[in-house]
């Protein structure tokens, strides 16, 4: 396996486990109306949306919790949700498949801007001159007016 | 009066087109009398602008329904303020709005340049007249706000309810003062690029109108979170929204072009990324306005959708196309003398918080628009909401935190060593021993822990750099500690106004922190007399009232706030049903202490039974987001505040650089 191979399963990898954090974690009732998006039109999720008599949901809030008296793992409820009502019944794109790109890219856009940066870096340092040795003639060195001055407003120019 | 309102709109028209031609023949061909021209019809441009805003609000306050904007966005009853307020309620009438507020912010631009940045001049007017003529061109033949009704209704459809809150009445002039105030940046950086003068005259030119703009985006930000935390009654106040994204993004670019001119100021390095810097946050207003008015992805905002997307993305195209193809002409000319000392400096740690900042830009812009991928790309609507954006936001969020701290501290050139130890051990070990105590305290979440450690360091290192600046001066000049503070803070408004920035955030971040970890809550249904507790407090549901106006009715609740069987407050949650349109909103009731809101909510309510349904929030250290605005305005006000002219420039200027000193 080349390093870049490396890299891209360690990339992928720490996206995975971000979307798969917590997924050992007892059920709660929350983290699941959290995980869905209310179908009212709100925008919000099934918990944050506080709509009188929603149609959307208070029906989901029942339907969570008749799916969580059945035994299912989180994954499997949130499967059963969007096999009934479709993806954009997620709050989240899914780690899988095409979806996965939601989660790759940004974090990989990020990874290889530092890697940029650290190389910029790098060439830019190795591009200024080494300080030339004290001589005779520079030490010790008698700062004159004008050093002064300058010294002064470069400090009041500083921030 | 509304006759002469779409009149000055097609003059304007006309006259923005002539002052873009002019400017550019002016600039071309070096005609002096020309640019005059061009800058005299951008001010009576500005002129009519003002005429047909103040006609559109002369129509909307004396209810003219025979005009379709006022019969659609406002009512007799609706009261002054939400009346005035309805001229960005609307699509046509925020698009005014926009304008009113960028050829206003030309017109200052011109007065201020009167006498200097000649060379460039004609072609900040061209840039800033051409984006006016964009919207312009909307207002007279897509969607005009002086369109006429074939009858007069009796009454008009009223105002969204909403948007009827005092908030709502604040929060998009500033929002669209930060995006308008980011063309100016953009337009002298324009103008930059193609007079070839690449120097940093520009970035100096308009600092204090970067400041502006940044200012007005995080206040629209922080507007906008109040409102939705108000008015949505959700017990939260930011939801991840495409349209709060929108704001959100150019808030993040230009927060990263704020901090990497200094070094472009001071080192003449990354001239190249501050350019794509500024054309990245102009075209992210335009992007973030496109997102409001088209509709093209749902969102609790788009208060205005309609077909105006098109026309936006046009626009957009045509600004990146004409700004990048203006870069690459220019590459040459910005190649810069890159040089760093050593890595541990603060060039570099600038680098990386650009990286961090154009990177969270990324996650939200790729966030938002991942939904219309995904359509595209497999023909399946999905959605892109908060678990995302949290969980992809979060480690970038507290990264940037950490170079908060480290940035404004950290030696220009080279940090030695002991640069480092004395600046940073002391709040390293602050934030450290800040974890552990909480940790010991009971606190398990990692994100909380890291986060507070990580506020405790940056507090570390601003606090130190006060102190010891305050202590130099004692010793120096013998003044006393506030005067010294008050001296040192005045003598280099900048950097101690920016520290005070920082602190602003720092305030911010600690909400976030607390309200994201560590919220409470409770939703239940209750009758007259029945008690529950939360956060501390007991709660006793003492029941409903109703009464109406001609506006709206209302059903407010009364609840008893109990602390150790001792009443403390009493708080009404409210729903309103408003009579036109026929909508109810939830009017929430919040009784705020420093260390946390208790946040209530009329859920439902039922008259047979006298029952109702209250949820209950408990929203930690949400105070710190609203008094971190109030720090981070100190801050930015001291910061732009303009310093003392000099009476004489530096000694040893040469003549020319004296000149561009007194001109700044």
């Amino acid at each position: 396996m080349t390093r870049w191979a490396h890299v891209r399963v360690l990339v992928v990898a720490a996206v995975c486990s971000l979307g798969v954090l917590g997924a050992g974690a007892p059920l709660n009732f929350q983290d699941l109306e959290e995980s869905l998006t209310c179908q009212c039109g709100c925008g919000l999720t099934v918990h944050s949306c506080n709509h009188l008599q929603c149609e959307s949901a208070l029906p989901l809030r029942a339907e969570i919790r008749a799916q969580m008296e059945t035994g299912k793992s989180k994954e499997q409820i949130l499967a059963y949700f969007s096999d009934k009502y479709g993806e954009k019944i997620l709050s989240a794109p899914t780690t899988r498949g095409f979806n996965l790109v939601a989660w790759i890219t940004p974090f990989l856009l990020v990874g290889l801007g530092g890697v940029f940066v650290a190389v910029i870096v790098l060439r830019w340092v190795g591009r200024r001159p080494p300080a030339p040795p004290p001589t005779a003639e520079s030490q010790p060195h008698m700062p004159s007016p004008y050093d002064k001055i300058i010294e002064k407003e470069l400090k009041n120019f500083d921030g | 009066m509304v006759d002469v309102g779409g009149l000055a709109l097609i003059i304007a028209w006309v006259l923005a087109i002539y002052a873009v031609v002019m400017a550019l023949a002016g600039a071309w061909w070096r005609k002096r009398d020309f640019i005059a021209s061009a800058e005299h019809a951008a001010l009576a441009t500005w002129g009519l602008v003002v005429i047909a805003t103040a006609a559109l609000l002369h129509a909307l306050v004396t209810h003219d329904f025979n005009l379709e904007y006022v019969a659609h966005y406002s009512s007799s009853t609706l009261p002054l303020q939400y009346t005035v307020a309805a001229l960005w309620g609307g699509q046509a009438g925020s698009l005014l709005f926009w304008t009113l507020l960028l050829t206003s912010m030309t017109a200052i631009v011109q007065l201020q340049n009167r006498d200097k940045n000649r060379e460039m001049m004609p072609y900040v007017t061209a840039v800033l007249m051409l984006v006016a003529l964009f919207f312009l061109s909307m207002l007279n033949f897509i969607t005009p706000p002086f369109q006429r009704l074939a009858f007069t209704p009796a009454e008009g459809q009223d105002l969204n309810p909403l948007l009827q809150n005092y908030w709502m009445t604040i929060h998009p002039p500033a929002l669209y003062t930060g995006f308008v105030a980011c063309a100016i940046p953009f337009a002298f950086g324009m103008a930059a690029l193609m007079t070839g003068k690449l120097d940093d005259v520009w970035i100096r030119t308009t600092r204090r109108w970067t400041l502006f703009a940044w200012f007005f985006l995080s206040l629209g930000n922080l507007f906008g979170a109040e409102w939705a935390y108000l008015v949505l009654g959700w017990g939260g106040y930011w939801a991840w929204d495409p349209v709060e994204n929108a704001a959100f993004m150019p808030w993040l670019t230009c927060t990263a072009f704020l901090h990497s001119v200094m070094i472009q100021e001071k080192k003449n390095m990354l001239k190249v990324w501050n350019m794509v810097l500024v054309i990245l946050t102009f075209a992210l207003t335009i992007f973030g306005t496109f997102l409001t008015r088209s509709g093209v992805i749902s969102s609790v905002h788009s208060f205005t959708q309609s077909g105006l997307g098109p026309f936006f993305i046009g626009f957009l195209a045509i600004v990146l196309v004409l700004s990048i193809g203006l870069l690459l002409w220019r590459l040459p000319l910005l190649k810069s003398e890159n040089e760093l000392d050593s890595i541990l400096s603060r060039e570099a740690s600038f680098l990386l918080n650009n990286l961090i900042f154009v990177g969270m830009a990324f996650a939200v812009f790729w966030g938002t628009i991942f939904p219309v991928i995904s359509e595209a790309v497999r023909g399946v609507k999905i959605t892109v909401g908060p678990p995302f954006f949290n969980k992809v936001n979060t480690p970038l969020g507290l990264i940037m935190v950490f170079l908060m701290g480290v940035g404004p501290v950290i030696a220009w050139r080279r940090a030695s060593a002991r640069h480092l130890q004395k600046n940073f051990l002391v709040p390293t070990l602050l934030g450290f021993a800040g974890s552990v105590a909480l940790l010991v305290a009971g606190m398990r979440n990692a994100y909380a822990l890291i986060s507070f450690g990580l506020c405790i360091f940056v507090m570390g290192t601003i606090v130190m750099e006060f102190f010891r600046g305050m202590r130099a001066r004692q010793a120096v000049v013998g003044e006393s500690p506030l005067t010294a503070l008050m001296r040192l803070t005045a003598k280099n408004r900048r950097r101690y106004g920016g520290y005070v920035v920082h602190i602003g955030i720092v305030m911010m971040v600690l909400a976030i922190t607390g309200t994201s970890a560590f919220k409470e809550e409770r939703q239940i249904t209750v009758k007259p007399g029945d008690t529950f507790d939360l956060g501390g407090y007991t709660l006793r549901y003492e029941g409903v009232q109703a009464r109406e106006t001609p506006h709206l009715a209302y059903l407010t609740a009364t609840v008893a706030i109990l602390q150790q069987g001792r009443q403390i407050d009493t708080l009404h949650p409210e729903k309103r049903f408003y009579k036109k349109p026929e909508q109810p909103t939830t009017e929430v009731a919040i009784r705020s202490t420093l260390g946390a809101d208790l946040y209530l909510v009329l859920g439902s309510y039922d008259e047979k039974s006298q029952m109702a349904t209250i949820q209950a929030y408990i929203n930690p250290l949400i105070g710190f987001l609203w008094w971190g605005g109030i720090v981070l305005g100190i801050g930015t006000a001291i910061t732009i505040w303009p310093a003392r002219v000099p009476k004489r420039a530096p000694a040893y200027a040469p003549r020319g650089a004296r000149d561009h000193v007194a001109a700044d």
